[in-house]
């Protein structure tokens, strides 16, 4: 007979506050097969837990239940006393009595009760556990990176600093991200790309990174420690290591009214181009939707110039396969678009802003553009419309955040800070101009955050008005701005040359495609969501994939390449070990009676199962049957569920152990098909009948 | 009719002759009063056996997951469009290769049950003329153009109280002996060895008591979620009478609600509850 150990915890006070330990602990004693029942305050202290060891001796028990919190909590700490009690972990279970039972009820009989079936459950199950082994898996020690933007090559410097193989891959033609568009950066106004560029330089040489640009990560198989990535090399039709970078190409290539994505619009480049001039790599590519001789079969001007034959219009999507350990996903943000039809179809627009049909009413990352040395303007403030020094300059924040009517709740967080930024770069260049600033409140609570924002109200004399905007129009040469400034109650009316719109931060459109071939998950806006808001804040749901900066909502600078640090240190204590231990909760197929159906193989989300052949001695096919790979196997359950031939048990949740809990609590309530109770009318003979 | 029995007959001898098949699965005239029964036809003198009539209401592809047709390199098989709906099932759940069986199909007007009625499949028929075999014979027959009409009989279940439900079902699977004629007769009763016969733990209580006969008749209908092709053969085979359908084809009606599926129709298309798929609708869930 079996020798089980009841342990009752009373959590202080959490269970004992509504629970009757000392009776859940004496009813535990009287069911079949247990040893030994005991209560204690606090079970997860050193002194519980050294009554829990000393049991396991003195009743040379084989089995325990702590009937304690949830196993999410403590389970790591109950198994990790037994086994040094000599007892396998896997015969230790938890009754969860707090969250299921004393958490949720009053303090009534019924409650007490409920405490004692669920160790009752937890009882008939542990008798049925079986000792398990862990799972041992060895760790492939390279990180795959996903985005170079800060975050992203941040993440990859810090592993390849610290002795590992990173695979970077950027969609984009080179790295850099939102930041290598900014001009100058808040709170210090230090040059954005003389600080970024020399990472960007780091990233394209260092021995231990390899970098994917204009690529995109097309399947990822397998599980933390041995992932398998499939990597889209998109075609970028020119051979970048031909490519010497002279650039001659771009200066022929007679296509040259497409917007440049890295300008915002505010400037044109040629179909084959180089997205700017401190690129990494400083390779061109080939825009085939706008390139002449893809959409017209003629031209080639750029092949001909080129000196090294670099230029290949033949060149294909090509398909890498990759082998990590540790995933980084630093797939950062872009901003919302307020013109009608923006690329987040939930969200409403602000059409009303005329963000899109007038040129000079542009967004933020238009006006760090502007404001930029190597903008399109050589870093004069000039309205795009025709060129002129804005006289004066409307900022407008919040626009998409904290708007419940327009879709967004969240705040964007960096616009009180570089809308501040950019009312100071005004003025430091258009030294007349005045800037006016709607806001709904200022959020600067950064290290030297909030002195940047005075400064720009007291020493650059921007002009700071608390309230929203009705409505802008055009007269003449000029914006109109209607709005409130409800702190002194007054409608005012400003006469704007220009407006910029601090747009809210959203994740890249389309991102949550990337999140599900990972396996991750993500809230409703589409920003990744990390394992725990507090305490695993790095860290996904789904081991050995790490975020770094925006991706996962709206950071700054600073706060991405923290986040981006602190992601690589995940992955380097991930690639400390050799080998990972990984539960043996997996699924397991009775070859006797699998009827070879596949369903299975066709509904297990991991893609563990695959078909095996039964062959005898002389090689004849006697029958085929699914096959489980344990080390992709998650333990979820989905086939043990699926297969109606029951051919598929869950080690450490056989149906044995599911049936007996069930059993036991049937065995206490009531039978569910009583003899029928005689209803009038209902004669013996019709019964019969 | 007559014309079609011909027709078998002459189909079933040349592809014995030349070797196209090994056997051939028919009906023949069975012993009890008209009604005709399964056989398997293995020379082409024998061929002469095939009939085919409104009596023919045997659901054959069953034997083709049974010795000694399982193990056949090729054989041939006589079926109703009913009879081909099975099929498909069996072949998306590869227990059948396309390549083993050259289809026989015949068109068919309905068949009749014992009791000379006929079945509620016949009435709301929409594969009179199969669409899926290597031979056909007969003439065209037009289908019911609403075959939703299978899903009538269900009202009368619909509009009873839970508690009237119950004791409908008490009382109809009071009667439940445990022969598993309807499992043996499901074409799509596929496992080798049925939970019911499990033992550890035992699922399915063996008794004839309510308890068993709850589990076992709803473990059946279950596993049949999404698969059953409403052929009725399992209704058919009961010896006391259980409106099995009746539970098919709520089940059926709550697929085709949730999925938009009906199953043998299409081999290509996989069976809801056999795909993951992540767009998969996740609005139950809590
Ligand atoms: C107008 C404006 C001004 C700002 N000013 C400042 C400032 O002064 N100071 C400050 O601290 N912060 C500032 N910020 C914030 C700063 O831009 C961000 O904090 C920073 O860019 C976040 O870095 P990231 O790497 O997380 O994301 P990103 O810079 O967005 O980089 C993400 C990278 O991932 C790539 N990517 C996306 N999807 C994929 C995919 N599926 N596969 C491969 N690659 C992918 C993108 O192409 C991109 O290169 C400003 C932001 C804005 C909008
Ligand atoms: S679902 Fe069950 S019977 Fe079907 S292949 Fe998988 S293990 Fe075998
Ligand atoms: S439990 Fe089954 S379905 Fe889930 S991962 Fe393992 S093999 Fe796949």
């Amino acid at each position: 007979m079996s020798k089980i150990g009841v342990f009752v915890c009373h959590c202080g006070e959490n269970i004992s506050r509504t629970v009757d330990c000392a009776r859940v602990a004496k009813a535990s004693g009287q069911i079949r097969g247990v040893a030994v029942a005991k209560d204690y305050k606090y079970m997860c202290s050193d002194p519980g837990q050294a009554l829990i060891k000393n049991a396991i001796k003195e009743h040379k028990l084989d089995g325990v239940v702590v009937s304690a919190c949830s196993p999410h909590m403590h389970e790591k700490t109950f198994r990790k006393a037994v086994t040094e009690a000599g007892l396998n972990q896997f015969l230790c279970e938890m009754a969860n009595i707090r969250e299921h039972c004393s958490w949720v009820h009053e303090k009534e009989e019924p409650t007490t009760r409920k405490a004692i079936e669920l160790v009752r459950l937890m009882v008939e199950k542990v008798k049925r556990n079986m000792a398990l082994e862990p799972i041992r898996v060895d760790v492939t020690k390279r990180a795959l990176v996903i985005g170079g933007g800060v975050a992203g090559i941040q993440a990859a410097l810090d592993i390849a600093d610290g002795g590992h193989e990173v695979i970077l891959v950027e969609k984009d033609p080179s790295v850099g991200g939102h930041m290598a568009q900014l001009s100058e950066t808040f709170p210090t106004l230090d040059c954005s790309q003389c600080i970024l560029t020399p990472k960007m330089v780091d990233v394209g040489s260092h021995p231990n990174i390899k970098l994917y640009t204009y690529s995109e990560v097309e399947k990822i198989e397998g599980f933390v420690g041995n992932f398998k990535v499939t990597i889209k090399k998109k075609a970028r039709s020119v051979d970048i290591d031909k490519c010497t970078g002279c650039g001659e190409c771009q200066l022929k290539c007679p296509s040259k009214k497409i917007p440049s994505e890295f300008d915002r619009g505010l400037k044109n480049r040629t179909a084959i181009y180089i997205p700017f001039p401190q690129a990494v790599p400083a390779r061109p590519v080939i825009d085939r939707e706008h390139c002449i001789y893809f959409t017209k079969g003629k031209c080639k001007a750029c092949q001909k110039v080129c000196p090294t034959e670099a230029v290949d219009f033949e060149q294909t999507d090509e398909y890498v396969e990759e082998e990590v350990g540790g995933i980084v996903v630093a797939t950062g943000f872009d901003l919302y678009t307020t013109d009608k039809q923006g690329p987040y179809p939930d969200y409403k627009g602000y059409g009303e802003y005329g963000y899109g049909e007038d040129p000079d009413i542009i967004d933020g990352l238009q006006f760090e553009r502007l404001a930029s040395a190597s903008g399109p303007t050589g870093g004069a403030i000039q309205r795009p419309s025709d060129g002129k020094e804005p006289k004066s300059v409307v900022f407008l924040q919040c626009i998409g955040s904290r708007h419940p009517s327009k879709g967004i709740e969240f705040c964007s967080k960096i616009c009180c800070m570089y809308t501040a930024k950019h009312t100071m770069l005004y003025k430091h260049k258009v030294h007349h101009g005045t800037a006016y600033v709607f806001y709904m409140d200022i959020r600067a609570p950064g290290k030297g955050y909030d002195e940047f924002v005075r400064r720009a109200i007291e020493e650059d004399g921007a002009v700071y008005l608390r309230g929203r905007v009705s409505r802008i129009y055009r007269s003449g040469d000029h914006l109109i701005v209607k709005g409130a400034d409800t702190l002194s109650g007054a409608a005012v009316e400003i006469e704007a040359d220009m407006v910029v719109l601090a747009t809210a931060v959203m994740p890249q459109p389309g991102i949550e495609g990337l999140f599900q071939k990972l396996g991750i998950s993500y809230d409703q806006y589409k920003f990744a969501s990390e394992a725990h808001p507090k305490l695993r804040p790095v860290e996904c749901a789904t081991a050995g994939i790490f975020l770094a900066g925006a991706c996962q909502g709206p950071k700054d600078i600073p706060e991405s390449v923290a986040q981006a640090s602190a992601a690589a240190s995940k992955a380097l204590i991930l690639f400390s070990r050799d080998q990972m231990l990984r539960e043996p909760v997996v699924a397991k197929v009775n070859e006797n009676t699998c009827i070879a159906c596949w369903y299975c193989v066709e509904i297990c989300p991991f893609t563990a199962i695959s078909k095996k052949d039964i062959r005898d001695r002389q090689g004849n096919l006697i029958k085929r049957v699914a096959e489980v790979n344990p080390s992709l196997c998650t333990g979820c359950g989905t086939c043990a569920a699926t297969c109606f031939s029951n051919s598929i048990d869950l080690d450490g949740f056989t149906d044995e152990q599911i049936y007996s809990e069930i059993n036991s609590l049937m065995a206490v309530g009531q039978d569910l098909f009583p003899e029928p109770e005689k209803a009038e009318g209902d004669s013996p003979d019709e019964k019969a009948a | 009719m007559s014309d079609r029995t011909d027709k078998i007959r002459e189909v079933a001898r040349k592809w014995l002759a030349d070797g196209t098949v090994e056997a051939v699965v028919g009906w023949e005239q069975g012993t009890y009063r008209e009604k005709c029964s399964p056989v398997l036809v293995r020379k082409p003198e024998d061929a002469d056996r095939l009939l085919f009539n409104d009596r023919c209401t045997n659901n054959l592809m069953t034997y083709l997951k049974r010795d000694p047709v399982r193990g056949m390199e090729k054989v041939g098989v006589v079926a109703k469009g009913c009879d081909i709906k099975s099929l498909i099932g069996l072949l998306q759940e590869s227990q059948v290769e396309r390549e083993k069986v050259m289809v026989l199909a015949v068109t068919c007007e309905g068949v009749k049950k014992d009791d000379g009625t006929v079945p509620i499949k016949c009435q709301a028929c929409d594969v009179n003329t199969p669409t899926f075999y290597d031979e056909i014979v007969g003439e065209k027959v037009a289908s019911n153009p609403d075959p939703e009409a299978r899903f009538k009989d269900l009202e009368k279940l619909d509009a009873m109280t839970p508690a009237e439900r119950n004791s409908f079902w008490r009382e109809e699977l009071d009667k439940c002996i445990r022969c598993y004629a309807c499992r043996q007769a499901c074409p799509l009763c596929i496992c080798s060895r049925c939970i019911a016969e499990k033992n550890q733990p035992q699922w399915v209580e063996t008794s004839p008591h309510p308890r068993g006969n709850f589990s076992w008749n709803l473990v059946r209908a279950y596993h049949l979620a999404g698969r059953c092709v409403e052929c009725e053969a399992c209704e058919t085979a009961c010896p006391v009478n259980i409106p099995l359908m009746l539970l098919n084809r709520a089940m059926a009606r709550t697929v085709k609600g949730a999925f938009d599926y009906e199953a043998g129709k299409d081999p290509e298309v996989q069976p809801p509850l056999r795909t993951f798929n992540l767009d998969d609708d996740n609005s139950f869930i809590l």
